[in-house]
C-alpha cells in the first residue's frame, strides 16, 4: 500500500459527507422557512395562469399614455444624475483616501472609513431615508443613487489611483515639481481611461438600479410598472417588462461598445 | 560642481548601505559610478537628488541663483528649487506613457512654473519650441506627438534625455540609463549624454564597465557602501574582479554577445 | 507667457462637450424636479433626518433577530438552488457540451434575465404566488441565473476541449464527462462566483424583504410605514453588521479556497 495516496473509498467517503452535510443543512432551512423548492414545478400553473393573462402585451400604453415617455426620460435622467454627481464624489473622495495623492494619514483614513461605510449600506435603507427627507419622487432616486455610486466606485478609484506607475511620479518629482503638479501630469493621464470606462459602467448599474427604485417611491418606469402591477392591468405590466428589458440590454450595448473603444483606442 | 561628503543611511536593521561616501565632481567631468548589485550606488544617487535623506553626510550643488546650497540639509520648497538644476535621466519607465514624447520633455520644467499655469496647461508655444528643439538634440523630433507608450526602449531613453536638456541644469544625474537597452541602443545613448559634460557635472551608474571605460572620464567604484576605486576609467583585470566579485564572470558573459551593429553607431532617425 | 498663450483656440476642443454636458445636466436636472444647489441640499437634510432618528430602540433588537436569521436564510436558499439552476443552465450554454441550438436558446434566457431587475422578477412571482418567502427564495434564485450562469458557463467553455475528446475516447458518457471531467475544472469557480453572489443576494434579500418576502427588509419597511424610526433605526444597525459580516466571511473563504486551489 503506497501511504501517501489518498484511497478511492477515503475519497469517496469524504465526498458522501460532504455532500450529506449539504443536503441535511439545506433541507433544515427549507423546512424552518416552511419552503418546498418542488413547489415551484407542482404550483407551476399558477405563473401559467399570470402569464397567460399578461398575454398578449398592451404595447399601445406605451405611445397612448404621455406618462411613458416622460417616466423614461426620468429613469434615464435619474441615473445620468447619479453617476455624475456620484462619480465626482467618489473621485474626489478617491483621491484623498489614495496614500500617493494624499499625505496626511487622517484624511485618509476618514475617507476610507466613509467609503467602507457607504459600501455595505444597502439601496433599500438609503431611498426609505431620502424619501423621507425630500419625499416621493425622483429627487429621492438622485440622492440614493449618488450616495449608491460612492459606495461602489469609491473603493475601486481608490484602487486605481494607488495601482498607477510610481516610477513616472518620481521623476517628475524629481525635476522639481509639487504634489499637485505630480497628479496633473502623471497620476492623471494614467486614470483616466479607466475613470471614464467605470463610468460608463455606472451609468449601465445605474439605470438597473432607477428602475428598481421607482417602487420605492423613486418615480421612472420602474414606478409605472410597480403601478400596473398593483391595479392589475397585467397586459400594460408585459408591455412595460417588454419595455424594460430592451432598454436595459441596450443601454448595456451602448455602454460596453463605448468601453471597448476608449480602453482599447489608444486615442483616447 | 558637486561635493558628497561622509554620506551614511543604515537600514532599520542597523546595516549600513552607504557607509561614508566622499566624492567631488567638476564641469566637464563625465564619472561612471560602478559597483556589484546592492552595493549602494542607486542610494547614492538617489541622495544626491534629495530623494532619498542620508543619515547624515552632505550634499553640496549649485543652486538655482548660483549660491551653493546643501540637498541633504534642505526640503519642501527650498528642495524643489534646488531640484530645478539637477536633471536626472532615468530608465525609460519613468516616462509618462500615456502623454506624447513633446509634453514629457515639457515635464522637466514643471518645477519652474507656477502650479495655477500648470494645471490648465500652460506651456507656452515658446517654450514648446524649445522642447522641440530638445528634441531634435537626440534626433526625435520627428515623433514628438507619439505617446511614449508606444515606443522602443531606445526611443524613450531619448525622450529622457531630451527631458534633462530641456531642464537646463546645472548638474545632470542619470541612473542605469542603459541598463534595459541592448549594445548598440546603448552606445547611442552614452553618445547623447557625453556631450553634455562639457559645461556641467555627469554623474552616472552604470553595470557595464566597458561601456564606462569608453565614453568617461573618470570612474567610481563602490562596494558596501564605500568607495573602493576612485580614478582613470580603464580598469584593469584585477581591479575589476576585487570590485565584482563573482559577479564579474556574468558581466563578461555579457559583454561577449556580439554586436550586429558596427561599435560605433551612427545616429540615425530611428522611424 | 502671454494671454495668447490662453488663447480660446487653445481649448477649443473642450468647449462643445463642456456645453452638451452642461446641458444634457440641466435637462435631466429639469425633468428630475432638482434646480441648481438642491442636491447638496438634499444629502444634507438626508444626513440631518438621520440625526433624528438616532437613538436606536434597543427593546426592538430582541424581535428583529429572528427576521434577520429569516433573511440570511432567504439569501442562503436562493443562492443554493439559484446555484444550482445556473449550473445546469450553465452546462446548457457551454459550446463544448452541448448542441449549438441549445447553446443559442440558453445564452438568450440567460441575457434577457441578466437585464431584468431582480425586483420585477420577484413583483411577477408575488403576483403569481402571493406574499411569502418563497416568492422571495424562488426571485433570488431565479436572478441568480443572469451573473452565475453567464460566468460558469464561460468557464466551462475555457477548459480544453482535448481533455473533454480524450474522455470521450476511452467511451465515458457525457454525464460521466461532465462529473468526472467538467465540474471538478469549475469547482474552485462555483464557489466562489457563489460566495461572491451571495454576498449580492444578502442585500437583496433585504429588498426584496421590503417588497412582500418578510424578513428583517419587511421590519425596516414596516418600521418607516408605522413613522417608528428609532426602531427602523435598529433595523438599519442590524442590516448594516448583517451585509458587513457576510461580505468579509465570504472574502475570506473565497481567499481561502483560492490558496486551497492554488496548492492541488
Amino acid at each position: 500500500m503506497i501511504p501517501s495516496i489518498q484511497l478511492p473509498s477515503q475519497k469517496y467517503k469524504r465526498k458522501v459527507t460532504a455532500f450529506s452535510l449539504v443536503i441535511i443543512v439545506v433541507s433544515t432551512a427549507c423546512i424552518y422557512m416552511d419552503f418546498n423548492p418542488l413547489g415551484f414545478f407542482t404550483e407551476f400553473h399558477f405563473v401559467r395562469d399570470l402569464l397567460g393573462e399578461m398575454m398578449p402585451p398592451n404595447f399601445n400604453v406605451l405611445w397612448s399614455s404621455s406618462s411613458v415617455g416622460f417616466s423614461f426620460l426620468q429613469t434615464m435622467s435619474m441615473a445620468f444624475l447619479g453617476t455624475l454627481y456620484g462619480g465626482v464624489i467618489a473621485i474626489t473622495i478617491a483621491f484623498l483616501a489614495a496614500n500617493n495623492t494624499m499625505p496626511a494619514r487622517v484624511v485618509r483614513m476618514i475617507a476610507r472609513a466613509a467609503l467602507s461605510l457607504l459600501r455595505v449600506i444597502p439601496a433599500l435603507v438609503v431611498i426609505l431615508i431620502f424619501v423621507i427627507a425630500v419625499g416621493l419622487g425622483s429627487f429621492a432616486g438622485v440622492l440614493t443613487l449618488v450616495v449608491i455610486t460612492v459606495g461602489t466606485f469609491g473603493k475601486l478609484f481608490t484602487e486605481i489611483i494607488e495601482n498607477t506607475e510610481n516610477p513616472p511620479s518620481e521623476a517628475i518629482y524629481s525635476a522639481g515639481a509639487s504634489r499637485v503638479q505630480v497628479i496633473r501630469y502623471s497620476v492623471i493621464p494614467q486614470i483616466l481611461p479607466s475613470f471614464v470606462a467605470n463610468l460608463l459602467y455606472a451609468f449601465d448599474v445605474n439605470v438597473r438600479a432607477a428602475i428598481g427604485l421607482g417602487i420605492f417611491g423613486g418615480g421612472g418606469i420602474g414606478f409605472q410598472l410597480y403601478l400596473s402591477l398593483r391595479v392589475l392591468h397585467y397586459q400594460d405590466a408585459m408591455a412595460y417588462i417588454c419595455f424594460i428589458i430592451l432598454l436595459v440590454i441596450s443601454v448595456e450595448k451602448l455602454s460596453d461598445y463605448l468601453r471597448r473603444k476608449i480602453l482599447n483606442d489608444g486615442k483616447f | 560642481m558637486l561635493e558628497v561628503k561622509q554620506l551614511i543611511k543604515s537600514l532599520p536593521n542597523g546595516r549600513k548601505v552607504l557607509n561614508g561616501i566622499s566624492f567631488k565632481v567638476e564641469k566637464g567631468e563625465f564619472v561612471g559610478i560602478l559597483g556589484p548589485s546592492g552595493a549602494g550606488k542607486t542610494l547614492t544617487l538617489r541622495c544626491l537628488n534629495g530623494l532619498l535623506k542620508p543619515d547624515s553626510g552632505s550634499v553640496v550643488v549649485q543652486g538655482t541663483d548660483g549660491k551653493r546650497v546643501d540637498i541633504c540639509q534642505i526640503s519642501k520648497r527650498e528642495l524643489r528649487r534646488a531640484r530645478q538644476k539637477i536633471g536626472v535621466i532615468f530608465q525609460g519607465n519613468h516616462l509618462v506613457k500615456r502623454l506624447s514624447a513633446l509634453e514629457n520633455v515639457m515635464i522637466g520644467r514643471l518645477g519652474q512654473i507656477s502650479t495655477f499655469r500648470s494645471i490648465l496647461y500652460g506651456f507656452t508655444d515658446a517654450e514648446a519650441a524649445e522642447a522641440v528643439a530638445a528634441l531634435e538634440k537626440v534626433k526625435m523630433e520627428h515623433m514628438a506627438d507619439v505617446r511614449t507608450g508606444n515606443m522602443s526602449g531606445g526611443e524613450m531613453q531619448r525622450v529622457a534625455i531630451a527631458r534633462a536638456i530641456f531642464q537646463s541644469p546645472t548638474l545632470l544625474l542619470a541612473d542605469e540609463p542603459i541598463s534595459s537597452l541592448d549594445p548598440s541602443n546603448a552606445r547611442v545613448i552614452m553618445k547623447l549624454i557625453k556631450p553634455l559634460s562639457e559645461n556641467i557635472p555627469v554623474v552616472g551608474v552604470f553595470h557595464q564597465p566597458d561601456m564606462t571605460a569608453k565614453y568617461c572620464t573618470r570612474v567610481i567604484a563602490i562596494k558596501d557602501g564605500k568607495v573602493i576605486y576612485d580614478g582613470d576609467p580603464h580598469l584593469s583585470e584585477n581591479l575589476l574582479a576585487e570590485i565584482y566579485g563573482e559577479e564579474l564572470q556574468q558581466i563578461e558573459a555579457n559583454k561577449n554577445i556580439p554586436a550586429l551593429i558596427p561599435s560605433e553607431p551612427t545616429l540615425v532617425h530611428t522611424s | 507667457m502671454t494671454w495668447k498663450d490662453f488663447s480660446l483656440k487653445r481649448y477649443r476642443k473642450y468647449i462643445l462637450p463642456l456645453i452638451i454636458l452642461v446641458l444634457v445636466t440641466y435637462g435631466a436636472a429639469m425633468v428630475c424636479g432638482i434646480s441648481y444647489g438642491e442636491l447638496g441640499r438634499g444629502l444634507v437634510s438626508g444626513v440631518v433626518f438621520l440625526g433624528h432618528m438616532f437613538p436606536p430602540d434597543w427593546s426592538a433588537f430582541n424581535e428583529m433577530l429572528e427576521p434577520a436569521f429569516q433573511s440570511i436564510i432567504i439569501a442562503f436558499l436562493g443562492t443554493f438552488f439559484g446555484a444550482l439552476l445556473s449550473l445546469i443552465m450553465a452546462l446548457l450554454a457551454a459550446a463544448n457540451i452541448s448542441n449549438p441550438w441549445v447553446r443559442n436558446i440558453t445564452r438568450f434566457l440567460i441575457g434577457v434575465e441578466r437585464s431584468l431587475p431582480e425586483i420585477v422578477i420577484l413583483l411577477l412571482l408575488v403576483a403569481a404566488f402571493g406574499l411569502g418567502s418563497m416568492p422571495g427564495i424562488i426571485a433570488l434564485a431565479i436572478s441568480c441565473i443572469g451573473m452565475l450562469g453567464k460566468l460558469l458557463a464561460d468557464s466551462i467553455e475555457e477548459i480544453d476541449h482535448i481533455m473533454i475528446e480524450s474522455m470521450q475516447s476511452v467511451g465515458a458518457k457525457k454525464i460521466q464527462v461532465i462529473f468526472f471531467g467538467v465540474l471538478p475544472q469549475i469547482l474552485p469557480n462555483l464557489i466562489s462566483y457563489t460566495l461572491f453572489r451571495f454576498e449580492l443576494n444578502i442585500r437583496l434579500s433585504v429588498i426584496l424583504g421590503a417588497v412582500g418576502a418578510g424578513g428583517v427588509g419587511y421590519e425596516l419597511d414596516y418600521a418607516f410605514n408605522m413613522l417608528e424610526y428609532h426602531r427602523a433605526f435598529t433595523a438599519m444597525l442590524i442590516i448594516l453588521v448583517m451585509v458587513f459580516s457576510t461580505e468579509q466571511l465570504s472574502y475570506f473563504l473565497r481567499k481561502w479556497i483560492k490558496v486551497d486551489a492554488a496548492l492541488k
